[in-house]
């Protein structure tokens, strides 16, 4: 076991992670949603899957994917969920927004 | 956990009564209202008089209050939100040199993951942290300007590809 490359590997992403947009995007979703248990498992997994394929595929998957969709297609997701967290109101229904009072 | 099965059949019932917590601690509150109220702790285990309660609702956000569907959409869509948005990005990019200069790439996936794990969870923590100290309607719209400037960033990536 390569204690030292293990100990690399963890930092240079901790650091690299540490407010990066996905972080920014947890802070905003586990603070305005009701489950955080969902928002940690989603981030957790995604981010694991991300990079699992990143070690596994190596650089292919710049070649594999369009990647200019790819980001377009993951802004228009953060986009909708602002949009319904910022247009929710008294609409309750949504798992993403909080309770509040319609006035 | 068999409790739940049970509730999501009752707030699928329910929810118009119990949802604005404040409600009930307005005083000029309608006696209709407080029937509806009535039936709804007639009708609800412990995990909806926890929704319906004034003080814990807002500032803490309740797992227990959501049904399992509920819970799986949340997952989803921060699932592929944060993984295309992740896809190609810095983190990758790093990983993936550093199995190629290595050639341990079990080693460099173990460490990147516990990374990932512990950012993230110090980011929904920073934000439940957050939840407790900010007015509802404030959190709502500074998530959602949060959101939105995420999106701006991607389309930024967008254009420079």
């Amino acid at each position: 076991m390569d204690w030292h490359l293990l100990g690399l590997s963890f930092v240079t992403v901790f650091l690299s992670e540490l407010g990066d947009k996905s972080q920014l995007a947890a802070i905003a979703l586990g603070g305005s949603s009701k489950s955080l248990r969902a928002v940690f498992l989603g981030t957790a997994a995604a981010l694991l899957l991300a990079s699992f394929l990143g070690v596994v595929l190596g650089e292919g998957v710049a070649q594999l994917l369009p990647m200019r969709w790819v980001k377009a297609l993951a802004a228009i997701g953060f986009a909708v969920m602002a949009v319904r967290l910022l247009w929710s109101g008294g609409d309750a229904d949504s798992p993403l927004a909080l309770e509040n009072d319609p006035e | 956990m068999p409790q739940l099965v049970n509730h999501s059949s009752s707030s699928s019932v329910l929810p118009a009564h119990v949802e604005p917590p404040l409600s009930t601690l307005d005083p000029v509150i309608g006696s209709s209202e407080s029937l509806s109220n009535d039936v709804a702790t007639h009708y609800a285990s412990e995990t909806l008089m926890t929704a319906t309660d004034p003080v814990a609702s807002p500032a803490s956000p309740q797992d227990s209050s959501l049904s399992h569907s509920q819970r799986f959409e949340i997952f989803l869509s921060t699932f592929f939100t944060i993984f295309l948005a992740e896809l190609g990005d810095k983190t990758q990019v790093t990983t993936l040199l550093m199995t190629a200069e290595s050639h341990a790439p079990w080693i460099v996936f173990a460490g990147a993951g516990a990374a990932l794990v512990l950012t993230s969870f110090l980011g929904v923590w920073v934000g439940c942290w957050l939840a407790k100290r900010i007015a509802p309607r404030m959190l709502e719209t500074l998530a959602g300007a949060m959101l939105l400037g995420i999106s701006a960033l991607l389309l930024w990536d967008v254009i420079q590809l």
